[in-house]
């Protein structure tokens, strides 16, 4: 089973079948759009440009108990395991970032509590047809139907949606579904094609990063870290709502007699990142710590791991208080080695 | 406001000696962005602009500056640094003057008369965004938008911020020099978020604010623009002993939210940035705006408005009112 075709009046009766597993999708909460964990009987919807926190807090929470401890007692206790989870309409950015941070997690130690999330989670993604005001996916090798990190991916083709097998784990959750579906023609196949093309060609912003990571070295010291950074809150919005930034702490923290030792994502921009118990840091202003966070995700992740940290996905640029422009501040980087 | 008078004026004031850079708002990469300036030459004076776009508070970065150890020798620059505010802004400067967070004479305020400033996400959700970034202008009875050379005139209730609704200082409260006409103040529009939170039962308005907080990402963006939250050894940032928790629930978010809102208490000039830059959406200028009337009702008391004024928590009267006090 490669590709298959899902009526769109069937997408209650889809939602139905796969109840006995944990289902995940985008869903409208008080204060906007986040993965939420589907409630029985509900149907989610697809009609969503992208969520406000990327679906990396589903494997990668922002908080998570590694184990508690009591006082007195030697016994660590581990949480329970995690359930099985589908992750529906998760955008061809958003999965491609963790195929991106997968290779950190799985680097000099492999990181177990990471891996058995990742292991657990089936991603159905959602191909965009009306890509944001600031994604660029396009420039640093995504697209908006790109199926890497995807389990399965889905395309609305108007009355239906067209799904595209990646893996094998997609193929299995293709089989269990099989009733609803049909073979997906020629036809499918090509205007799934033409409206993936269409996507591609409405992606306005657009940066070469040719050049990019093999230049940032020579710009240490350059002027351009000082100008873009003058601005710079030292907030951690730009990298909490960053699908590539994997940055954590781990602290222990006590209730009572009772202890949990918890690992919670940390912020290259704060000013406590990095700071020694000396005092000193190495990172001590904004210029050094906007300068690491282009140069982590632009140079040393690709001298590390042969692939840019960063998936195009625009959060950082629509968020960011203060109007710090990746795509600006990337355009400024090519300018320098000109 | 006369931009030309604007940049002229202010690559005089960098031109001086004794002026180290002056901040402003420059142009957005986007949309209705509009990102600050940092002026120290008149070619980048050339840059600024005063538009219905600029809510942002610069206020912040007079407290925002590092100071790195200087290499042997080398003695700090004690220059002045050089800020464009609204009348609200102005607040945030002179309760900064007043805490002496900042001392007069370093720095040189240039004040701008303010008929009211557009809410961008309100804009954005009428007129979506585009690529370009947008040009708004004020007009008499609202402002009008003006895209691809195309204009549209919004009526100022439409989009006008909140903020700005409740504003009762549009006037720079101090200033080395003024732009702009003075505005007429307007009627401050009745304060509904907070009523309507004020509206609810205490087990609803708990739920109401335990919704809010459980969202909380933590980012710190609210305590980093707020020009007000300036100590340098913050009990956020606190390992020994860890205060607030790094753990990113409910509890620990509540006591976050509610320590930076007492913080603020008597403290908040209501400028509504900490609302504006949270990603997570939190009504936070709620919070600080109902303990700001709390202030300004039972003590009569308005920060950010007389520099040679106490300082709230500093002064204390024996009739000062307290028949509210369990």
């Amino acid at each position: 089973m490669s590709a298959m075709l899902l009526n769109k009046e069937k997408w209650p009766d889809f939602i139905g079948k796969l109840a006995g597993k944990e289902l995940w999708a985008p869903q409208v909460d008080s204060n906007g759009l986040r993965f939420a964990p589907v409630a029985e009987g509900e149907v989610p919807s697809l009609d969503f440009s992208n969520t406000r926190v990327p679906p990396k807090e589903v494997v990668f929470p922002q908080t998570e108990t590694l184990f508690r401890f009591k006082s007195g007692s030697e016994e660590l206790k581990q949480p329970q395991p995690g359930k099985e989870r589908v992750l529906l309409g998760v955008r061809p950015c958003d999965a491609r970032s963790m195929k991106i941070i997968d290779k950190l997690f799985n680097w000099d130690e492999e990181d177990p509590y990471y891996l058995k999330r990742r292991e657990q989670v089936t991603l159905v993604g959602l191909a965009c047809t009306e890509p944001g005001l600031n994604c660029f996916c396009t420039s640093v090798n995504g697209g908006p139907a790109s199926t890497e990190g995807l389990d399965l991916l889905m395309v609305d083709l108007g009355e239906s949606y067209f799904l595209e097998q990646v893996t094998k784990k997609g193929g299995s959750l293709l089989e269990e579904l099989k009733e609803l579906l049909e073979e997906a023609g020629n036809d499918s196949q090509e205007q799934k094609e033409s409206i993936a093309g269409e996507a591609a060609n409405k992606i306005k912003r657009s940066i070469d990063t040719e050049g990019i990571p093999a230049g940032l070295p020579g710009l240490w010291e350059d002027p351009l870290w000082q100008r873009v950074s003058a601005s710079c809150l030292g907030c951690g919005t730009c990298t909490y709502l960053c699908p590539t930034c994997h940055c954590f702490d781990i602290q222990d923290e006590t209730e009572g007699q009772e202890a949990r030792r918890c690992r919670m994502w940390d912020s290259c921009m704060f000013r406590e990142y990095t700071l020694h118990a000396s005092g000193h840091n190495p990172r001590s202003t904004r210029r050094e710590r906007t300068r690491n966070r282009i140069n982590h995700k632009y140079n040393y992740y690709v001298d590390k791991f042969d692939v840019i940290a960063c998936v195009g996905c625009g959060r950082c640029i629509n968020l960011c208080p203060v109007n710090i422009d990746i795509v600006d501040v990337l355009g400024q980087v090519k300018e320098a080695l000109r | 406001m006369d931009l030309e008078k604007l940049r002229e004026t202010a690559a005089e004031v960098v031109a001086r000696d004794d002026v180290k850079y002056l901040i402003g708002w420059k142009k957005g990469t986007f949309g209705y962005r509009v990102m600050p300036g940092f002026v120290e030459d008149a070619e980048s004076a050339a840059e600024l602009i005063f538009s219905p776009l600029c809510t942002a508070n610069l206020a912040t970065y007079l407290t925002l500056v590092e100071k790195p150890p200087l290499p042997r020798g080398q003695e700090p620059d004690k220059r002045k640094v050089a800020i464009m505010v609204k009348g609200c802004d102005s607040r945030a400067v002179t309760q900064l003057l007043m805490e002496k967070g900042i001392e007069r004479e370093n720095v040189v305020i240039i004040g701008c008369h303010c008929p009211g400033m557009v809410d961008p996400a309100l804009l954005a959700e009428k007129y979506p965004e585009a690529e370009e970034p947008a040009e708004i202008k004020w007009s008499d009875d609202g402002f009008v938008l003006v895209r691809n050379g195309e204009e549209t005139n919004l009526s100022r209730d439409e989009v006008l911020a909140e903020k700005c609704k409740l504003c009762r200082y549009p006037n720079p409260v101090v200033s080395d020099i003024t732009l702009g006409e003075p505005v007429e103040p307007w009627e401050p529009a009745e304060d509904t978020g907070v009523a309507e939170v004020e509206g609810k039962d205490v087990d609803n308005r708990w739920e109401y604010w335990q919704e809010q907080f459980a969202n909380c990402l933590r980012c710190y963006s609210c305590r980093n623009v707020c020009p007000l939250c300036y100590c340098e050894d913050c009990i956020l940032d606190r390992l020994n002993p860890t205060w607030v928790y790094r753990s990113v629930n409910f509890s620990e978010n509540t006591a976050f939210n509610l320590a930076r809102a007492f913080h603020l208490a008597a403290r908040c000039i209501e400028c509504g940035e900490c609302e504006r830059v949270c990603p997570a959406n939190i009504p936070l200028g709620k919070l600080n705006r109902k303990l700001a009337r709390e202030v300004r009702e039972k003590y009569g008391y308005e920060p950010g408005t007389d520099p040679e004024a106490e300082p709230f928590q500093a002064g204390y009267k024996p009739d000062d009112p307290e028949d509210f006090i369990m």
